[in-house]
């Protein structure tokens, strides 16, 4: 499909065409953007870097019910997804859209996670493309992404000045965009070319990089090595880097009561980096301390994940890096990875 | 200002000894202008140690968080010291530590900075983005300079203090084995304005504040575990059995979860402020933990990590306690 | 302010210290005084018994107030109990407050086992208080449908 233009003066009226889905976009909560729904056009941020918690709440919500009981009452009530309807997310970054797809892999494996998939079904996903990186330590080029990736979106729009170049990538990025169609016109035809070259920019401009090749077949030999024991020595044991990884998909489930008689099961955000993570009913933990959380979280997304599914569990958004409270730094740990004999 | 060398000379001294295990100091980070923490078991490391204003860290955190795992059989348990380095506030934990009998005070070797402040880091990172390689920050009279990429920045030192730092009763720490520098007299007081504002506030513009907050609250459970007081094995925020704050994250849940962690911290809050600056979605905590910091103050006349060898606030009662509102 | 609904009956949760308040409460009854109806009373040994926890979790369970009773300070089946409580509630109080949650909703006080009609004075202020201001609709567990 021939891509399209949407000029920012337009950009109002068509989130507000957009409003009669369930829409998502940044917004400003204070001073902090978090992907929300809308319902006012006005309130979508767009001239952000990246949000703090990744958009993967809206397609795995943080706290999501998954049946409901009722005393006496031998049937389950399931969650129907269905009812939620058509999602558009707006405005994420590719890093995001593409650890999607990288979960994606996980919740269709040995059993068909049917919340996570419908949710991602109805879902459409627009992206932005990342003029110039976010962050400092965002590393999306050494892990097969890009500031202008388009894995995992349905649509990119990339910020050329006074407006947005819209590509649809995919059968549904085409729906949404004939949906849109009365706030676009054709873009001018050398565009495509001058967002590849805006596209070599921005990668260009990445600060940080890891030589991720043989990584995965090294950290299983690494097992007692000693970098876990210092890599881990600053860590806290609270679960920042895990809640704001777009790839981090763990999650423990719990029955609560709501009233005499009647309940839920739910599902909720867990973090391998909790010490009750592994704690065992019997009072053993196999993991007890933080030196092995940090070299199972390591060895999972950079190990075990890419042995089961053929891909590292990390986009390189470099949030786990941003907001760690005591700077463990992940690419530090990959580095002493790589050197470690 | 510390001078990084003496500073280094009295660590290798300190890790030297035979009954000392561990140090935990400030080394530089790993990307920017970030300081973090260093764990240090011999001599030939202590060269990585530096204090600036760029070590925000609370370290004395670390002397409750470190795992205690059993010992295994025919071996003895490692009882030796561990060497700290705090600033004024972080000593405060230590104080409040010890009049709660978490350890002895021959447990540890406190290596005292006195603090003329810290940057508020996301301040720093503001006015001069996307710096990658290491930067330093050091402070001359009334300004910080900023060393980075060849560049010498200077910036007045009230646009990048941490705010806490303006408050600041107890800059010089209140316990230390030595002082790594000469006092520093107290530059600053707290007069609970922005609590008093607050609590100025109607009760549904209050409520409606902290609506906002609580809701961004992602349970992340950053600020409990960088807490130096949080250190209960059976924290009353993880008990299942019973379970006073449900792991399921919602308004309602959120809301529980910040009124138990300040009611808990209520006479024991030292004030370091870690709670606020780790929190990755930016919820005033401070503001929760100060407003109890200020009724503490007002109605018991306490002030938590000050003397060890006082008894914990809500362990004592005077008979003559306010009771107006009781009827 | 809520439009205050007169047929609002809030549903308040009392906690009695067994020597003194649950006594005291019991002689109000046993002395038929008539008095709002709108208490729960759950009886627990001591005042000091209490864990302030217990009053967010009451109104996070949908408890419109809460109330805690206990001997008069001095008179505490068990030396100190009510001290310790004395001071807790304070902070409790205060802390609710501060974050939005109106103090009418959060009281206490000193009702010794021979005080039947000081119960009903009490309950009285109590229940008009918490009607005052209304259903609590701050951060009760919501049914949540999905």
């Amino acid at each position: 499909m021939a891509a399209k233009k949407l000029s920012k003066e337009k950009v109002q009226e068509a989130l507000q065409e957009l409003t009669k889905f369930r829409l998502i976009a940044p917004a400003k909560s204070d001073e902090v953007v978090i992907f929300k729904q809308i319902t006012d056009p006005g309130e979508a941020f767009l001239d952000y870097g990246n949000s703090t918690v990744p958009p993967k709440k809206v397609v795995f919500p943080q706290t999501e019910t998954l049946f409901r009981f009722q005393r006496g009452n031998p049937e389950l009530r399931e969650k129907n997804v269905e009812e939620e309807g058509t999602t558009v997310i707006f405005g994420l970054r590719p890093c995001d859209a593409r650890a999607m797809s990288i979960v994606d892999r996980l919740f269709s494996w040995d059993f068909e996670d049917p919340y996570y998939l419908k949710r991602r079904e109805l879902t459409t996903l627009v992206g932005l493309a990342c003029n110039e990186p976010p962050s400092i330590n965002c590393f999306c080029t050494s892990l097969g992404g890009s500031p202008f990736g388009k894995e995992g979106l349905d649509i990119l729009l990339t910020d050329m000045g006074d407006h947005y170049l819209v590509q649809a990538l995919t059968e549904k990025g085409e729906k949404l965009q004939d949906i849109l169609s009365a706030h676009l016109e054709d873009a001018p035809a050398e565009e495509e070319k001058k967002a590849e070259e805006m596209a070599a920019q921005a990668e260009g401009k990445i600060a940080r990089s890891i030589n991720t090749e043989g990584i995965p077949e090294k950290l299983p030999t690494l097992w007692e090595h000693e970098l876990w024991k210092k890599a881990s020595a600053a860590c806290l044991g609270c679960g920042i880097c895990t809640f704001l990884c777009p790839t981090c998909h763990c999650f423990d489930i719990q029955d609560e009561v709501e009233e005499m008689g009647e309940g839920r099961r739910a599902r909720m955000w867990d973090s391998c980096m909790f010490s009750e993570y592994t704690l065992h009913a019997s009072g053993h933990n196999p993991r007890p301390t933080r030196r092995e959380r940090t070299r199972n979280r390591i060895s999972h997304k950079y190990s075990y994940y890419p042995k089961r599914f053929e891909v590292i569990a990390c986009v390189g958004c470099g949030r786990c890096i941003n907001l760690c409270p005591v700077n463990i730094d992940i690419l530090e740990i990959l580095e002493q990875v790589v050197d470690a004999s | 200002m510390v001078e990084v060398e003496k500073l280094r000379e009295i660590a290798r001294e300190v890790i030297s000894r035979d009954d000392v295990r561990q140090l935990i100091g400030y080394r530089q980070g790993t990307y920017g202008f970030r300081a973090r923490p260093a764990f240090i078991t011999s001599p030939e490391e202590v060269d990585q140690l530096i204090f600036s204003p760029a070590c925000v860290n609370n370290l004395a955190t670390y002397l409750t968080l470190e795992e205690k795992l059993p010992v295994p059989r025919g071996q003895e348990p490692d009882l030796r010291k561990v060497a700290v380095m705090v600033k004024g506030c972080d000593s405060r934990a230590l104080v409040q530590q010890m009049e709660e009998k978490a350890y002895e005070r021959d447990r540890i070797v406190v290596l005292g900075i006195p603090c003329t402040g810290v940057v508020d880091m996301d301040k720093v990172e503001e006015r001069f983005p996307n710096v990658l390689s290491r930067g330093e920050i050091a402070l001359e009279g009334d300004k910080f300079i900023l060393s980075f990429d060849g560049r010498r920045e200077e910036v007045p030192k009230e646009e990048l203090l941490a705010d806490k730092c303006k408050r600041c009763r107890y800059p010089t720490p209140l316990v230390y084995d030595q002082l790594l520098d000469q006092e520093v007299a107290r530059f600053a007081d707290d007069d609970y304005s922005d609590i008093v504002e607050l609590e100025k506030r109607s009760a549904e513009e209050k409520w409606a504040y902290w609506e906002e907050k609580f809701s961004r609250c992602i349970r992340c459970y950053s600020c409990r575990n960088v807490c130096p007081m949080c250190y209960c094995e059976d924290c009353v925020l993880d008990r299942l059995n019973p379970q006073w704050m449900r792991r399921s994250v919602d308004l309602s849940e959120n809301t529980a979860y910040h009124i138990a962690r300040a009611y808990h911290l209520a006479g024991r809050c030292i004030q370091c402020g870690e709670c606020q600056r780790v929190c990755p979605v930016e919820i005033p905590l401070m503001e929760l933990n100060r407003k109890f910091y200020k009724d503490v103050e007002e109605l018991y006349d306490y002030e938590p990590g000050t003397d060890a060898e006082a008894p914990p606030l809500l362990a004592t009662f005077k008979v003559d306690d306010r009771e107006d509102f009781i009827l | 302010m809520a439009e205050k609904n007169s047929d609002f009956e809030p549903n308040i949760v009392a906690f009695l210290c067994n020597w003194c308040s649950y006594a005291g409460a019991d002689l109000a009854g046993t002395s038929r005084i008539q008095y709002p109806p709108n208490v729960r009373v759950i009886r627990v040994m001591c005042s000091g018994r209490v864990n302030p926890l217990f009053v967010m979790n009451a109104l996070q369970q949908g408890a419109d107030g809460v109330l805690i009773s206990g001997c008069h300070p001095g008179d505490c089946h068990y030396m100190q109990g009510n001290y310790y409580a004395r001071r807790r509630f304070m902070l409790m109080r205060n802390f609710l407050e501060y974050l939005g949650v109106e103090p009418e909703r959060v009281r206490m006080s000193w009702v010794s086992a021979s005080e039947g009609a000081k119960w009903k004075e009490v309950i009285e202020e109590v229940v008009n208080g918490v009607k005052s201001v209304g259903p609590m609709n701050k951060f009760q567990r919501r049914q949540l449908n999905w």
